[in-house]
């Protein structure tokens, strides 16, 4: 097992519990957090999912008021009200319509993705109903503005809304394909919530018996005919398997790992051309004192983040990034779009941005994110042309590579879900064996 | 009192088409144009003595083929003469030119970049595959997925068969390219920025988007439709204006006993009981049809002509939402002289050619932002073409006339809307940018016209300005145009059909929405 980030030890226990001899080779000490745990994959491993942070969102307003978005519908609604009565009236239908074509994304989450002309997989949606079945086909395609434009008229929950929409993607509010991501972050969630939902599977698997861990920076992957047969560290140390599965990116392990000449050149041409840009910081912030919220998200309005898109079109930072903050205790974590990887973080503005609204800040620290290519954390960037069956390619949607044994399940993958990826590629293996 | 078998509101070059096929079919039509001329957006006018043009549309690309052939198009005097090249003049002095013949234009890519001459025979090639798997679609009648009528379902079991039969690598590339931004999509195939510049340009046309939206991927298709037909080139340029497409589909309505009545104008598409069975003129007059069918564009069909209160709350709903948001202008400039380019000054076969200003992916990206937040653009994208350099008849001996194509000028300004004073802040600007290419340019003006979003939605009546009738966005295509459900130029209101840009395939002087309404329509009634 290559990686061992959420993906790379779900794979692996997984893996284990089906009888095969699993050594997870780590090349650096990751951090990362997971996503949804769907119940299927609770119970297999034993593992618990987290309640999304309440309320989950919380958006200063313009007035000096704070809009407050909780897991109860009703309660938000409320909240709406002091805004706009008229979005307010709207919020329980918009939940439960999006709560609806989430369903539908989450049964299709749990292994492998249909495929474009799957018949069972249109039954399917069929049968969702006319009116959800239009719905689908016309959101997906939709820019999240023109989404949260049919809906909502207030620019600040339209503005908070849309983050949600174009977290981690090098795509603006109005770019087609948003509104999917919106609904994507969706699945998982009780309806009325549209944070990501987020776990701590590194932590609880990371330390858990039954498969072998070892550090090491990986030389290639060593393959004889069309099989493998292990990989070779860069130390020089040879380890021999019949089965080798990836969590490291697909450019990484197909073009980088894989000796040139054994895979057709346009796979590997495409692989190198999966698209996975680095749009965002993220930045540990150590507090004077617990914060008196969870969650805190700067981004008045829909133009605001439009804007502050069109500065890394052209390769600059943004002046004005929208941020959202997370915080625990006395330490929160900073998401900063959209900010082009490897560039330098300047933070002392963006603090002084979320200042007002934080206890004094003692340390700052921006968590870089290396272990990925471009810097974006799902390996593969989350658009329509690589979602679902194109994920991250179409020739590889079925986690299996052309050579025989080697396997992909890193986030990359379908559906794009730190470690329900590394989940459904385990599963489809022992499908297979 | 005279009784037709159908009406037709509006004589746009898709209303005739229907009027000729229905009247083909031994129908008797009537067509009512409001303007004292027909062709709707697809006409000719001499604005100035001596100087024509084709005021709004201004090339031919996409006009169906089997239209040609079946209502005889150059027997009633269509005349289509390619444009041989496009010219993309760039800011250092250099240009890359795109010529018809193919070792001429792969020395010329080769000049920019060897490798992108290598490719570009295989994205041509691509792309040939993919328009011929979309082609069968263009005729159709989307049907609704949802649907329950056993006709439809047999439909859409054709077409799911249809798609299933297609190599999956052919359909992968049919969804990126549905998907895709045209940035992202070339940025896979070519490296110089000129030939990205230009070839997505075509993805932008009649849109609020930038080339790095997705979904504009899409349009380049189109470009590779027309190419595949034989019949003629990609783009080319009808004698005497795009007026002679309608004359002609006018003329061939006409000698199929078509009536044509211009001047004209519909007040009201009359409703009762959920079924449309008159209508009634301005003045007054009323005509009775058991089949109406409307070629204006969904909003003015039914929230003007039929009106709110007849349609179902949920359809009123989809017409509401439906976008427009019209982009693009166009300005006609009359020449003393022809326009002496800085990268090519000699006069050339370059200018019997398209000129496009779009030097790199970021010059067009750029004229969107300003468009975004309702600015015109500062240097805004521009199609050209001479069509006096191809037809003289088109201008007096030795003058010229120049139909410029600008994007984006977009319909909702910040601001405050179009007047007097943005209309020409508009012209100077294209001239403004034109002459860094084409210093000579200012000078050699005898006359400008600029036409606004805002003026092509007064003269023509397109909402917005639109030229397609409504935006080509996924989200507005095939089973979804312009409505879920009601996709097949039927409509909620019995009797009441629809013809427009506004219905699957959308628009470009095609013809095909036309063509595929009187096949709906006389399925219907057989």
């Amino acid at each position: 097992m290559l990686g061992a980030d959420a993906d790379g030890l779900v794979a692996a226990h997984v893996l284990a519990r089906g009888g095969h001899r699993v050594t997870v080779i780590a090349e650096r000490p990751t951090q990362r957090t997971s996503g949804w745990i769907p119940p299927a994959l609770a119970q297999e491993l034993g593992v618990t999912s987290r309640e999304p942070p309440e309320p989950w969102l919380r958006a200063p307003l313009l007035d000096g008021g704070v809009l407050e978005l909780s897991g109860d519908v009703t309660r938000s609604a409320d909240a709406i009200r002091h805004i706009s009565p008229r979005d307010a009236e709207r919020w329980p239908r918009f939940c439960e319509r999006m709560a609806t074509l989430a369903r539908l994304l989450a049964e299709i989450y749990i292994g492998p993705p249909p495929s474009l002309v799957d018949l069972r997989f249109a039954v399917r949606v069929r049968r969702l109903g006319r009116a959800a079945m239009e719905d689908m086909m016309r959101l997906l395609p939709m820019p999240v503005a023109e989404l949260l434009d049919d809906w909502f008229d207030s620019h600040e929950l339209k503005g908070a809304l849309a983050t949600f929409g174009v977290r981690n993607v090098h795509q603006g509010p109005r770019s087609a394909g948003t509104a999917f991501v919106l609904l994507h972050h969706h699945v998982g969630n009780p309806p009325g919530v549209f944070r990501p939902p987020r776990s701590d599977l590194v932590a609880q698997l990371g330390s858990r018996s039954g498969v072998a861990l070892r550090v090491g920076r990986l030389g290639r992957i060593t393959v004889r005919g069309e099989r493998v047969t292990g990989v070779m560290l860069q130390s020089g140390e040879a380890i021999a398997a019949d089965l080798v599965v990836s969590a490291l990116s697909p450019r990484r392990t197909l073009a980088e790992l894989i000796e040139p000449g054994m895979l057709d050149p346009d796979l590997v041409r495409a692989a190198r051309h999966i698209r996975a840009r680095g749009v965002a910081a993220t930045v540990a912030l150590t507090l004077e004192r617990p914060a008196a919220f969870s969650t805190l998200t700067l981004a008045p309005s829909v133009d605001y983040v439009e804007r502050s898109y069109d500065d890394i079109k052209y390769r600059r930072a943004s002046v004005q990034p929208w941020i959202d903050v997370v915080a625990k205790d006395a330490s929160a974590e900073m998401h900063c779009q959209y900010l082009p990887h490897g560039s330098p973080v300047d933070v002392a503005p963006i603090l002084q941005k979320v200042a007002p609204h934080l206890p004094p800040v003692t340390n700052t620290q921006v968590i870089p994110h290396d272990d990925c290519p471009d810097g974006q954390p799902l390996q593969a960037e989350l658009a329509l042309d690589q979602a679902l069956w194109m994920r991250p390619l179409p020739e590889l949607s079925g986690y299996r590579t052309p050579i025989e044994g080697l396997w992909l399940g890193g986030p990359a993958m379908h559906p794009g879900i730190a470690g329900l990826c590394g989940y459904n590629c385990a599963r489809q293996i022992m499908r297979g064996a | 009192m005279k009784r037709y078998d159908a009406i037709i509101v509006g004589g746009g070059h898709n209303g005739l088409t229907c009027a000729a096929y229905l009247a083909r079919a031994g129908r008797k039509v009537l067509v009512l144009e409001r303007r004292e001329r027909v062709g709707g957006a697809a006409m000719s006018e001499e604005v100035f003595p001596g100087f024509r043009f084709s005021v709004f549309s201004y090339v031919v690309s996409l006009l169906r083929p089997e239209i040609i052939r079946e209502l005889e198009l150059s027997r009633h005097g269509l005349q289509i003469l390619p444009l041989e090249s496009t010219l993309t003049p760039l800011p250092n002095g250099d240009y890359l030119a795109q010529w018809s013949d193919h070792d001429q234009n792969r020395r010329e890519l080769a000049r920019h970049s060897a490798r992108d001459a290598d490719a570009y025979d295989e994205f041509g090639l691509l792309l040939h595959r993919m328009a011929r798997a979309v082609k069968p679609l263009l005729g159709v009648a989307p049907p609704d997925p949802a649907s329950l009528d056993p006709r439809e379902l047999w439909e859409l079991w054709q077409l799911g068969r249809y798609f299933r039969a297609l190599p999956e690598k052919d359909l992968h590339a049919l969804w990126k390219l549905l998907t895709m931004s045209c940035a992202d999509y070339l940025d896979e195939w070519f490296e110089s920025e000129a030939l990205k510049g230009t070839k997505s340009a075509s993805g932008i046309i009649g849109t609020l988007l930038g080339p790095r939206s997705p979904g504009t991927a899409y349009v380049l298709l189109h470009h590779y439709m027309g190419e595949l037909d034989g019949v003629f080139r990609a783009w080319g340029f009808a004698r005497g204006g795009n007026g002679s497409v309608s004359a002609a589909i006018a003329a061939a309505a006409q000698a199929h006993g078509a009536e044509i009545r211009t001047q004209a104008p519909v007040a009201k598409i009359f409703v009762s009981r959920a079924r449309a069975s008159a209508v009634v003129l301005e003045n007054g007059e009323e005509l009775h049809a058991p089949v109406i069918v409307s070629g204006a564009d969904p909003r003015r069909t039914f929230l003007g002509l039929v009106g709110e209160a007849e349609l179902p709350d949920d359809f009123a709903a989809s017409i509401k939402r439906y976008k427009f948001r019209g982009s693009s202008a166009k300005v006609n400039l009359a020449l003393a002289e022809p326009p002496r380019f800085t990268c090519l000054p000699q006069p050339g076969p370059h200018l019997r050619g398209a000129v496009s200003i779009s030097p790199s992916v970021e010059y067009l990206e750029r004229a969107y932002d300003d468009a975004k937040y309702g600015e015109i653009s500062q240097r805004p994208y521009m199609d050209i073409i001479m069509p006096s350099m191809l037809d003289p008849s088109m201008a007096p001996p030795g003058k010229h006339v120049m139909s410029i194509f600008v994007q984006y000028a977009p319909y909702h300004l910040s601001g405050g809307g179009w007047n007097d004073a943005r209309r020409e802040e508009l012209g100077d600007t294209v001239v403004k940018t034109l002459a860094e290419y084409a210093p000579n340019l200012p000078g050699a003006i005898l006359h400008r016209q600029v036409v606004t979003p805002a003026d092509i939605e007064r003269i023509v009546g397109l909402s917005e300005g639109n030229i397609f009738q409504g935006e080509l966005s996924l989200q507005q295509m095939f089973f979804l145009r312009p409505a879920p459900a009601w996709a097949r130029y039927r409509t909620p209101i019995r009797g009441l059909y629809q013809c427009g840009a506004g219905t699957h395939p959308g628009g470009g002087v095609m013809g095909a929405a036309g063509r595929n309404a009187a096949m709906a329509i006389l399925k219907g009634r057989a």
